[in-house]
């Protein structure tokens, strides 16, 4: 049987959608889902090293309640889901050269850097959530 | 009923929000033998609905799923 397929779309750079969009994709992954993950705008930005070593995400208050607590946050959950399964994660191109970014700003998680064409042809025939 | 079932391992993940109590059952259970016992325990009252149906869609085997005071208690075997 072909293995179930889900795509995640991560655009927002808010906490709480970049922990539910994580943490869906993680548990697809622990359930035996092929899953790929493309991050892009404002998500990209919270996957920069800076920016994680700051805990300097956009958060209300369910977003600052994990962040007091220490919950595992959104990469670790990403960490997880490759760990655990079958999870890939992109970057976006775009988004990176617009903003002269580099690979090595970001932590070490992305499998690649692509487009959307190419991420198109990975999410074929998938399930798809944006968040 | 299944009180004679032998435990490989007690794992607790008690104060881990979801999906940590998942994440670590599904860590012990990958890396075990086929026949092993995990025993989860877990304050995520989420864990009571999620881990059978993960442990049902993965094929593995439910023993008991029993609340113990404010936790639960999950014992999986690993069928394959």
């Amino acid at each position: 049987m072909e293995q179930p397929k889900l795509s995640v779309i991560l655009l927002s750079g808010e906490l709480e959608k970049l922990q539910a969009g994580c943490l869906i994709s993680s548990v697809a992954s622990m359930s035996g889902m092929e899953v790929n993950v493309f991050v892009t705008m404002e998500a990209l930005r919270s996957f920069r090293k800076e920016v994680i070593e700051a805990k300097d995400f956009k958060a209300g208050l369910i977003g600052q309640e994990m962040l007091n607590k220490q919950v595992d946050l959104f990469y670790k959950l990403l960490e997880n889901g490759k760990e655990m399964g079958n999870l890939k994660v992109f970057g976006c191109a775009m988004a990176i050269d617009l903003m002269g970014w580099k690979k090595e700003d970001f932590i070490d998680i992305f499998d690649d850097i692509i487009g959307v064409t190419a991420f198109l042809g990975k999410a074929a025939g998938s399930q798809v959530i944006v968040m | 009923m299944s009180e004679e079932v032998s435990i490989t391992k007690t794992i607790d993940a008690r104060g881990s929000y979801c999906p940590g109590p998942l994440m670590e059952l599904v860590k012990a259970i990958k890396h075990g033998q086929v026949g092993d016992v995990y025993e989860l325990l877990s304050s995520d009252s989420g864990s009571a609905k999620d881990v059978p149906e993960w442990v049902n869609k993965m094929g593995h085997e439910l023993i008991y799923c029993k609340p113990e005071g404010d936790f639960w208690r999950i014992a999986v075997r690993k069928t394959k």
